[in-house]
């Protein structure tokens, strides 16, 4: 009974509105708030008023819209990027270095044997073929040979190409094989070309190539790579060029380094690479001074003579600047240095700093890549190159069951090699032109959030001069080979200046361009500016929202009670209700005005109307309150307290 | 007059006109500060006190004042723009890569052309510096063949002569032909700088050239005789290569095969079909790899060396021009593909023997155009016609804008440049003495006098390829034997054994696909501005945009009606006072149909709704009814009997 009571009073209080019909309640609030259209809406004459408030309907529209148009901004997550530019001391970018020949030709030539005789005996047979020559002299190893054959292809007669093997006499792919003659092609007639075949010679493709030196070239090192699949890892890092004969000097600022601040790094496209402050176990080197003086110097030996002869056909020093912790990707974004001449780089780091979800699609570490990182072996950090690397790798092992030799290996799966896979290089070269395998990897991949770049301003002089090459080859090789012989010359020297330039970093740094703060400041000033509103402005709205509704539900449940009066009414068929009864009613459902009670009931049952109320008219609520509106609000007030 | 009676009648039934909320200024300024919206104004009226009422005046002035300073600056810096820079790593579409051979024109096949020039400058090299015969040169015929004509006439030096300037005495030079003194007029002008005179040496070496009726001279001297008698033996082969048809120098110069020894692009071979031949006046033949010509754009999606593009090029040094170019290589340019390539303005020269390899990083940045910035994206809105076949950047408009000029003042074309319509390029059959005109107003477009640069803007769009270069020697040692044989089989075309500086290598590759593109945005959009301008009227003055609508109703339409109704009614007072001295019998004007006072005084606003107080529905209370202001206020003029009376029910 106690809490019944209670509510009631509770309901009592809420229900007091500043009105008890809708109208009075618009008045009120058009009266009192803050907003400042509605104010004029009801202080103004006729013509006025329609004016205002054609006006405050359309100043609330706009303030929507816009705050529309403000929230879709916020929700574009969009970046603003800062740039700054200057010299600050930074951690030396690690420097790695590789001989653009992967192998000592003198310890790779027991293997290499069989392949260069047929490479010589390729580049007779091509450029003048004395038959007799080539036959009589060397027992060709033909079983690599016939793995992946070399062929010419006549295109004189567009329609009919002639399929000439460049060793078989009668190839069976050409109905018309022509005579001796055919046998010697101009590079006006022939077109070198290589077959490769797959099921055991049933498939067979041919790759062709507009110019022989490409053909020979790319067949060299297909049958190289099949070879050096073979060979385990440990013996190929001891065929490659060790650090000691390659690095002849190093000094980094004023402090002197060697060899043994190297780490070494097996490539598979160079051999054995070298890299400086990788910062894997100690902690990186920093250079706080700009200039050559306070960079890294290097001297390096290439020994041009030991290059293994068909596989590369550059010479120099490949060099790559990167980040530590990241993996080289030196035959990408390597550069050359050349030998007999000093190379100068001045270093800027070109940084990029980017947020990551949701305002740009890029991964911090990696780990939401769905590509499992091969070179995670290397403990090195994601890069976008190793995801694609490792992606090809996946569908090199899909789809030919091998590994290719020059991307890390998964467990348990092997490289490719002729023996084991023979349909592998069909394979791989169909593999490799494929634009889907290609897209799908650069889809998969993400970017990562950070992203650093060495703008490397490059510069070359000849080095050592004329009047210094003696004494400074002689003392060097002193130093490396312990001989008074000069074992260094010009084709193989290199020296390499590495430094941060006056300038050496420029960071881009992306911050979000819209946040919260903006979001409300341009909420606030819209609304400020069209109807000087705020969020007490809201709520004021809100408030009125409320009493609306409770205004409904009183009428509603009037409405509901009068109903069931009515039908109760029907079945006794009493006389109608006293004014007692009426206020009985009222009182119930709290100061219920009675428009609201005999709005409703008016129309249905106009007859009921008419006999009621004999002697005083119930008050008239609406002219009491012409003497005004302090009045109720301080009866608002009082209750309230 | 009945009609018009009628129809105001009708109006004034219709349109009550309805008069400001007070009868003079001051009330109205009175009302308005009660009741307006925006803050400040109304302390000013409720505030007792003389100092607090002033400080109240001078806060809201204040705020008033921050108000209009604060969004003059936002105003003003509207056409901001804010840059962005992005990253993607997406497949990219590979540049257009034109490669040129520094040498224009195969010698041999020119040679019939140039042989007097080349006779006559061999002759100014030895009458000048005593420099007698080639010895070490590998052209030994075309020696034999050129002094088999000495002899004949001196025409070049005849047209030009080369001068030599004694120190000191700029009027008296020596003519190279004839070995004697001869008097000089004109301005000299030092070719190299107008800054930097080059005092040690003893002579200098120039060349005169003179206007149509030789009346105005100027001499060109350089430090150096290398660069006056490079720049003299250009002006004459410019002179006789603009005679010979387009065709026959297509033919002179190298063909595609010829240039391109192998060729493969991402992994694939491609051949001298891939290139799209491309003229140029000084370099002769030039090669555009994936110019995008039926409509494909190759595109690469892998970085490094081995999916761009490699290339060895031969180049003969045979063939060079010995005083056209002193240098031997290849020159590469990078570009869109709807770009024209200024091979000699830009481009990375290369070198022979040597592997050259350039990595590049695309950046693409996009401008906004007006009015942001001064930018523009096509021809529509710069004055200059375009004589290149290519989408606009500034280099191309200000080549046309001197081709047009060149036009219009010397009447031909200049050969380095496209041929506008209805030209001939310069000669000295036709135009004898267009070398002047040429100097004169190259002299002038580098002053920046002619106006080009001021006409032409940059475009919006544009991308970038950053190269980042680097050689190595090529081939190396222990290849080069094996590789030179198996190229020249490949060349196919010339019979000698290929030397291996007779060929450049090179690797065009994207370092990697990160794109970076720069993009301007507007800083400032229309909504910000307005949200910004209303954070500032909020701000200081709580005030909106109808405080602005009530501030010009009341400030400019109530108390313009205030005012045009006083003097109305002074009017009506003075010419009622006139009319009654005059004649003073005349009957008094209706009042109650013509003044305006009262008329209007009907309609004026109730005290209530002046009040802003609840429109009361049942107005009509019952018992004693509320004191009507407006029927107190009838009986009198506006007066300040008013303002006491208001107070009080203020309050």
């Amino acid at each position: 009974m106690h809490i019944k009571k209670y509510l009631l009073k509770c309901l009592h209080r809420l229900q007091k509105g500043p009105g008890y019909t809708y109208k009075e309640l618009l008045v009120w609030y058009c009266d009192n708030t803050n907003t400042h259209g509605p104010k004029r809406i009801i202080c103004e004459g006729p013509k006025k008023k329609a004016m205002w408030f054609v006006l405050t309907l359309l100043f609330t529209s706009l303030v929507c819209w816009q705050w529309g148009v403000f929230i879709r901004t916020y929700l574009s997550w969009e970046v603003s990027v800062s740039l700054s530019i200057g010299f600050k001391a930074m951690d030396f970018p690690a420097v790695t270095i590789c001989n653009t020949s992967p192998f000592q030709y003198s310890k790779v030539k027991h293997l290499l044997k069989d392949l260069d005789e047929l490479m010589e005996a390729v580049l007779e047979r091509i450029l003048g073929p004395e038959l007799s020559h080539v036959n009589a002299t060397r027992a060709l190893n033909l079983t690599i040979w016939n793995h992946m054959p070399l062929v010419f292809i006549n295109e004189q007669n567009p329609h009919h190409p002639v399929v000439l093997d460049l060793f078989e006499d009668n190839y069976n792919g050409s109905a018309s094989s022509s005579p001796a003659p055919g046998r010697t092609c101009s590079a006006h007639e022939c077109k070198v070309a290589m077959r490769l075949c797959s099921h055991n010679g049933t498939m067979c493709n041919f790759r062709n190539f507009s110019s022989a030196t490409q053909a020979v070239t790319e067949w060299y090192t297909l049958q190289a790579t099949n070879i050096f699949a073979q060979v385990p890892n440990q013996e190929l890092v001891a065929m490659g060029y060790p650090a000691e004969r390659l690095i002849l000097a190093c000094l980094f600022g004023a402090e002197p380094c060697n060899y043994r601040n190297f780490t070494p790094i097996f490539d598979p496209d160079y051999g054995n690479c070298y890299i400086f402050n990788w910062g894997m176990t100690e902690k990186a080197l920093p250079s706080a001074n700009p200039g050559a003086e306070f960079g890294l110097k290097l001297i390096l030996d290439m020994g041009q003579e030991d290059y293994v002869p068909f596989l590369t056909s550059t010479a120099g020093a490949r060099l790559m600047l990167h980040e530590q912790m990241s993996y080289p990707f030196i035959k990408e974004e390597g550069i050359f240095a050349m030998s007999g001449m000093e190379t100068s780089i001045g270093v800027l780091v070109d940084k990029l700093e980017r947020k990551g979800e949701p305002y740009s699609q890029c991964t911090v570490n990696g780990s939401d890549v769905p590509i499992r990182n091969l070179y995670s072996d290397y403990n090195t950090t994601y890069s976008i190159q190793a995801c694609i690397r490792s992606c090809f790798q996946d569908h090199m092992i899909h789809n030919c069951s091998c590994g290719h030799y020059l991307y890390p290996l998964p467990r348990g799966e092997k490289y490719c090699n002729n023996q084991e896979f023979p349909d592998w290089a069909y394979c791989y070269s169909a593999l490799r032109m494929s634009l889907a395998q290609r897209e799908t990897c650069i889809d998969v991949c993400k970017e990562s959030c950070n992203d650093t770049q060495y703008k490397m301003t490059i510069s070359m002089a000849v080095w050592p001069s004329e009047a210094s090459e003696d004494w400074i080859f002689h003392v060097l090789s002193q130093e490396r080979d312990q001989s008074t012989n000069i074992t260094l010359n010009r084709k193989g020297i290199i020296k390499l200046n590495i430094y941060f330039q006056e300038y050496n970093y420029r960071t881009i740094e992306e911050s979000a361009a819209n946040n919260i703060v903006w979001l409300l400041s341009n909420l606030g000033g819209q609304f400020g500016f069209w109807m000087g509103g705020s969020v007490l402005c809201l709520i004021e709205f809100g408030e009125i929202i409320i009493d609306f509704v409770w205004i409904t539900i009183i009428r509603l449940v009037a409405l509901a009670k009068s109903l069931r009066q009515r039908r109760t009414r029907a079945r006794y068929d009493g006389p109608p209700p006293t004014v007692a009864e009426l206020v009985e009613a009222h009182t119930n459902f709290g100061f219920q005005p009675d428009t609201a009670t005999h709005g409703p009931d008016a129309r249905p049952h106009p007859h009921e109307q008419t006999p009621p109320i004999p002697g005083t008219p119930p008050p008239n609520y609406d002219s009491l309150r012409l003497q005004p509106l302090d009045v109720i609000e301080s009866d608002n007030e009082g209750d309230a307290i | 007059m009945a009609a018009g009676e009628k129809i105001k009648a009708k109006i004034k039934k219709n349109l009550p006109v309805r008069g400001p909320q007070a009868p003079t200024i001051k009330e109205l300024m009175r009302w308005y500060c009660l009741n307006t919206n925006t803050h400040g104004c109304r302390r000013i009226v409720v505030s007792r006190g003389r100092l607090r009422r002033l400080l109240w005046i001078l806060f809201t002035l204040t705020a008033v004042a921050l108000i209009f300073w604060q969004c003059a600056l936002l105003i003003s810096s509207f056409y901001t723009v804010s840059v962005s820079i992005k990253v993607h790593f997406q497949k990219l579409d590979f540049p257009a890569v034109t490669i040129c051979n520094i040498n224009p024109y195969r010698y041999s096949a020119v040679r019939d052309l140039l042989a007097d020039l080349e006779q006559e400058t061999r002759g100014t090299l030895k009458t000048l510096y005593g420099f007698s015969e080639i010895t070490s040169r590998k052209r030994r015929e075309a020696e034999s063949w050129s002094s088999a004509r000495e002899g004949t006439g001196s025409t070049f030096l005849n047209l030009v002569p080369l001068l030599a300037f004694e120190k000191g005495e700029t009027s008296k030079a020596t003519d190279f032909r004839t070995g004697r003194k001869r008097k000089v007029s004109g301005r000299i002008i030092h070719k190299s700088s107008d800054v930097m005179h080059v005092h040690e040496s003893k002579e200098v070496v120039g060349f005169q050239l003179c206007s149509n009726d030789t009346s105005s001279c100027a001499v060109y001297t350089f430090s150096s005789g290398v660069n006056a008698i490079q720049e003299w033996y250009k002006l004459h082969y410019m002179n006789i290569m603009a005679q010979v048809s387009p065709e026959k120098k297509i033919n002179m110069s190298y063909s595609a095969e010829e240039l391109l020894v192998t060729c493969f692009f991402d992994g694939e071979s491609c051949d001298a079909r891939n290139f799209t031949r491309f003229h140029h006046p000084m370099y002769g033949n030039c090669y555009t790899f994936n110019k995008g010509e039926n409509e494909t754009i190759l595109s690469t999606s892998m970085g490094g060396s081995e999916y761009g593009l490699q290339v060895i090029l031969y180049i003969n040094e045979e063939e060079y021009n010995p005083f056209l170019v002193s240098s031997t290589g290849a020159k590469v340019i990078v570009h869109r593909q709807d770009e024209y390539p200024f091979i000699e303005d830009v481009g990375t020269e290369i070198e022979t023997a040597m592997a050259t390899s350039i990595g590049m990083h695309l950046t693409e940045s996009f401008k906004l155009s007006e009015p942001y910035s001064r930018c523009t994206e096509d021809w529509s809105d710069v004055l200059i016609k375009n004589i290149y076949n290519a989408t606009y950047s500034l280099q191309i408009c200000l080549h046309s804008c001197f081709q047009a000029k060149m036009v219009e003042k010397c009447g031909c074309a200049q050969f380095n440049q496209p041929l506008p319509q209805g030209v001939n390029y310069c000669n000295y059959q036709q135009h004898p003495n267009w070398m002047y005109c040429y100097y004169e107003l190259h002299q002038d477009f580098v002053r920046e006098e002619l106006g080009c640069q001021s006409m032409c803007k940059e475009a919006c769009s544009f991308k970038e390829w950053t190269l980042t270069t680097s050689l190595a020697q090529w081939p190396s040692e222990v290849s080069e034997k094996w590789l030179l044989s198996v190229l020249t089989w490949d060349q196919g075309q010339i019979k000698k054994k290929l030397n291996k500086t007779d060929l450049a290598k090179l690797l065009i590759f994207y370092k990697d696909l990160n794109q970076r593109s720069i993009v301007e945005s507007p800083a400032n959009s229309i909504e910000m501005l307005l949200s910004n301008i209303g954070g500032q009227l909020g701000l200081w003055m709580s005030c909106s945009i109808v405080c602005v609508i009530e501030i010009i109703e009341v400030f400019f339409i109530d108390s313009l009606s205030i005012v045009a109704r006083h003097q109305w009614h002074k009017a009506k007072e003075w010419w009622a006072r006139r009319q009654a001295s005059t004649c003073p019998e005349a009957p008094p004007s209706p009042q109650g149909q013509d003044n305006l006072g009262l008329d209007v005084d009907d309609d004026l606003p109730t005290f209530t709704s002046a009040l802003c107080l609840p429109p009361a529905p049942g107005g009509q209370v019952p018992g004693t009814p509320p004191p009507r202001y407006n029927t107190l206020r009838l009986d009198r003029t506006f007066s300040r009997q008013l303002t006491d009376t208001e107070v009080p029910a203020e309050s």
